[in-house]
């Protein structure tokens, strides 16, 4: 079993309950969910949209066509006319259709126009019954429900509008196969149990599987898979639980989409209990989260903490991280143990501020201004964003200097079932000291790795500035000083890559000798596994390249690989190729060809599949296949 | 054995700076409290100010230029025992870094706000700082200044400052009093300190201030301080404070304008959402369990995120 659906209406109109809903009348009956979430930069009103899919195993990506659509508005119905394909169910309330294009004033003026010459090619009225029969020609099938109707015969009183996202969800996991009780157990846990609201939707659901099974549009019962206790979370959650789980006790940041979710998760568990591995609990603890006054404060506060021993890390967005800079280079001066984690959404300037980029490679690697070294990793799908948030600590800790970690927009707003979170994958170091250190030599050049003793104020007498200094921190210009420290400080870079496992810093998935490579970073993984698979069935070859860590930078595995690889294809979600650049100016191997989205929407199976084999099939030098799925 | 907060470091400023005089009031102050060495902590920006750390034997930070107040204000959350003073310039505190100046204010996290007011950029051959008159042609000043002036009392009252003072460098007696309070003051304090700049400021100079500064403290009926015995004269106190501080020209107050003692600090705020905050802060909490792992168990702590 493998469904795709789509959940489409208002911002702030339910949508994502009706998610909630379906990931957790899945995971009832045992089944896998992944998801992504869509939006525009708006409170409410505007088109948005969940892009999800069921599969008994974990899913790793999205693709179109969708099996289902569900319309909680007429704009998803106009904004979705491509996500439709053959057997395509499109559920939507009977009063859409006749409403027009032209009503529909928050799609986007420029989206109107296109969906205007769309219809008016096939001579289709611009109104939502034109839209349906374009669908219809591309293999649709209308499910037209008086979602009124249907509402208002089921429950007592109470505006029918209210239940429209539960109708919406219920008439689409009747279709899935999946059994009622399913639907009215996750009904009990979105509403937390509330009894009045569980008794009114739950009365909703059973009028919607009543619909569909007079209608005769309930699917063949689904088998039900043996239940699971996993964790429902989404990049943002996976950073924040990683940071806690990892040390963290101080975070800063200013608000801004899509980082500030990962500090409201960490302000709503920041009061902690400590225990120790005999299960007594020790003591309380916390996190401190503080919201500043702009980026520049959430960098510089967060340092501030570092220096008396905290683990501590900002998370930020692009515009926020600009901000950043020159606190970043400080800390790359001083030596300062810190996390920034960079949310990479569409820019330049503001961009596209709720939709996905990966264009900050390059400036993650190059922020602030002088030499300074730095470790730059990315995650790649949720569970890594846990396990390298805690890495990150480890690292800036261990090697004394700010640690930069990608996510993109598209993997912060993916929602995965998590199977466990194992706490014995990654150590937490802890050193506690009570003696103080007088004229402590901060800045120790007798070292042979790079790495000083680290010394906390509060406990050891020592400076800093972020003038060029001596051992103990003052100010020095003595250029014999400078070299010296310059040198100490990069060192570091080469402890850091003879120390950090090869695993961590990238990954060959498939098999070795493939006739196509594909090298990628962030959220590309998922689908790019799954299109390897799809090249097997059809009996290609495939394998992936999965970049993890950009500084320090693993020259020689990539080397290795690259040099032997038949055919490399670069997949990236920004206009410059920006990794493949990082992999030349590392290894000196150029990459001819390139699969590239920057139109802010999530890569999906299908159309990098296809990509795959146009380039395949191409026998060109310089080979670039732009993406273009989404809405 | 009492501690020595002057540093062997050689001091670099101008013959004649205030700033010697700053620096000797807050290594006597520090001494009259019985701090000990590790007990404080100094945290500056840039310019001449921004090297006061280097010349005090404490743990001290000289940071990014109008960044000192967030990079002191996350010493002070993450470790609330430690008192933390800002040296700083006024082009650091009240022009590139005015906005942190003003959120400190709403923070009131507990920094002791220590503003070198000269009214010019020193380290850079004497452009205007923010505190200067508009119209006022210094001799760093090719023309003069086109800039009005932001007055650092009045500001400081308005963003919610809950012990806001002047002190004179050349009033070492009276600023080191001050300063001594300030640092006990449980909220944040500014100290606005007027100096000479005996290189680029040729007007403001030691004689024009001695000739205009008078103390607040000499009216003997003069109380700054509420306290939750007296809460309801703190809108009066702030309105008189406020008067005074707009006084300036032929007669300048300096003294303690207002110290409320019933806001609570940033600190005490914090441990109210996390308890046992301030017995156990971010900087000395445990993060590591006997084995070496997390001490937190997920399945617990994150149990909203679990599905069945």
């Amino acid at each position: 079993m493998d469904i795709s659906l789509t959940i489409g209406g208002p911002q702030g109109g339910g949508i994502d309950t009706s998610s909630n809903m379906i990931n957790r009348a899945f995971a009832e009956a045992g089944y896998n969910v992944f998801g992504v979430r869509e939006y525009h930069s708006n409170i409410k009103g505007r088109h948005s949209y969940n892009h999800l899919r069921v599969k008994e195993e974990r899913p790793r990506s999205l693709k179109y066509p969708v099996d289902i659509l569900v319309a909680l508005d007429p704009d998803t119905i106009f904004e979705h006319l491509e996500d439709v394909g053959p057997g395509t169910k499109i559920i939507y309330d009977k009063s859409f259709e006749t409403s027009d294009l032209a009503q529909a004033r928050l799609i986007m003026r420029d989206t109107s126009i296109r969906i205007k010459e769309k219809l008016d090619s096939e001579k289709l009225p611009n109104n939502v019954n034109g839209a349906l029969e374009y669908m219809k020609k591309r293999g649709g099938i209308p499910i037209a429900i008086p979602f009124s109707d249907v509402v208002t015969g089921a429950i007592d009183d109470g505006p029918a509008a209210r239940y429209f996202n539960t109708l919406g969800s219920a008439v689409t996991l009747s279709i899935a196969g999946l059994d009622r009780k399913f639907a009215d157990e996750a009904i009990k846990q979105v509403f937390s149990n509330k009894q009045k609201v569980v008794e009114e939707n739950v009365k909703v659901v059973e009028a919607a599987y009543k619909f569909a099974s007079s209608n005769n549009i309930a699917g063949t019962p689904l088998k039900v898979l043996p239940k699971k206790k996993r964790f429902l979370m989404t990049g943002n959650d996976g950073s924040a639980i990683g940071k806690i789980m990892g040390g963290l006790r101080f975070q800063t940041y200013y608000p801004i989409t899509p980082a500030s979710d990962e500090s409201s998760i960490m302000e709503e568990h920041e009061h902690l209990q400590l225990i120790d591995k005999e299960m007594k609990r020790l003591k309380e603890g916390g996190v401190v989260v503080v919201q500043t006054e702009d980026e520049i404060s959430a960098i510089t506060m967060a340092m501030g903490a570092a220096l008396t021993g905290s683990r501590s890390s900002t998370a930020t967005s692009g515009p926020g991280f600009s901000l950043m800079a020159e606190g970043i280079s400080f800390a790359g001066m001083d030596e300062v143990p810190i996390v920034i984690t960079l949310y990479q959404r569409g820019g330049p300037s503001t961009g596209l501020p709720t939709r996905n980029g990966q264009s900050d490679l390059l400036f993650a690697l190059n922020t602030g201004h002088g030499e300074f070294p730095r470790i730059v990793i990315s995650s790649g799908d949720v569970e890594e964003c846990l396990y390298d948030a805690m890495k990150a600590l480890n690292y800036a800790h261990r090697y004394q200097l700010p640690v930069i970690h990608l996510i993109d927009k598209n993997l912060a707003n993916t929602s995965d079932f998590v199977p466990d979170i194992d706490v014995k994958r990654v150590q937490v170091p802890q050193t506690l000291r009570s003696e103080t250190r007088f004229d402590f030599k901060r800045y120790s050049l007798d070292t042979e790795n790079g790495i000083s003793e680290i010394g906390f104020l509060g406990q050891d007498i020592f400076w800093m500035t972020g003038d060029e200094h001596d051992e103990v921190g003052h100010v020095t210009e003595d250029p014999e000083i400078r070299d010296r420290q310059m040198r100490k400080r990069f060192k570091k870079l080469e402890t850091a890559l003879a120390e950090i496992p090869q695993s961590d810093m990238a990954i060959l998935y498939g098999e070795k000798n493939a006739d196509i490579t594909f090298v990628t970073w962030g959220s590309q993984k998922g689908p790019l596994l799954d299109v390897i698979e799809d090249l097997r069935e059809e009996g290609v070859k495939a394998n992936l390249l999965y970049l993890r860590m950009f500084e320090p930078f693993p020259s020689e595995f990539v080397k290795s690989v690259l040099s032997n690889a038949k055919l490399v294809v670069d997949v990236e979600s920004n206009i410059l190729a920006q990794a493949a650049r990082v992999i030349k100016l590392n290894t000196g191997i150029e990459i001819e060809k390139a699969i590239l989205k920057y139109n802010g929407r999530h890569m999906t199976e299908d159309e990098l599949l296809k990509a795959a084999k146009q380039i395949m099939s191409d026998k060109t030098k310089t080979v670039i296949e732009v993406l273009e799925n989404g809405t | 054995m009492v501690h020595n907060f002057k540093s062997n470091i050689a001091v670099d400023w101008c013959p004649g700076c205030g700033d010697f005089g700053i620096l000797t009031s807050i290594t006597q102050a520090l001494s009259e409290l019985n701090l000990g060495p590790t007990d404080v902590v100094a945290v500056s920006g840039i310019g001449c100010s921004g090297k006061t750390p280097h010349y005090l034997n404490i743990g001290g930070v000289h940071t990014l230029h109008g960044r000192s107040i967030p990079f002191a204000t996350g010493v002070k959350l993450s470790n609330p025992k430690l008192k933390v003073i800002i040296p700083s310039g006024d082009g650091d505190m009240l022009g590139i870094g005015a906005g942190h100046f003003v959120a400190e204010g709403r923070r009131n996290t507990g920094l002791t706000l220590i503003l070198y007011d000269n009214e010019v950029y020193g380290l850079t051959k004497g452009q205007a700082a923010p505190t200067m008159e508009l119209g006022e042609k210094t001799k760093g000043l090719t023309r003069a200044n086109i800039f009005g002036k932001v007055n650092p009392i009045t500001l400081a009252l308005s963003s919610g400052y809950s012990f806001v003072a002047r002190g004179f460098s050349f009033d070492m007696k009276q600023l080191k009093e001050i300063l001594k309070t300030a640092i006990l003051h449980e909220g944040s304090s500014l100290v606005d300190v007027l100096q000479p700049c005996p290189t680029y400021n040729n007007i403001n100079t030691m004689e024009w201030y001695k000739q205009r500064v008078y103390k607040l403290e000499d009216d003997k009926s003069w109380d700054p301080v509420i306290n939750s015995g007296n809460e309801n004269q703190a809108t009066e106190k702030f309105q008189k404070a406020y008067e005074r501080g707009l006084e300036w020209g032929d007669r300048i107050p300096t003294g303690i304008f207002y110290d409320n003692r019933t806001i609570p600090s940033f600190t005490k705020r914090l441990n109210e959402y996390v308890p046992g905050y301030l017995s156990n802060p971010p900087a000395t909490q445990l993060i590591s369990g006997s084995d070496g792992y997390t001490p937190i168990d997920p399945y617990k702590t994150f149990e909203d995120k679990i599905i069945y």
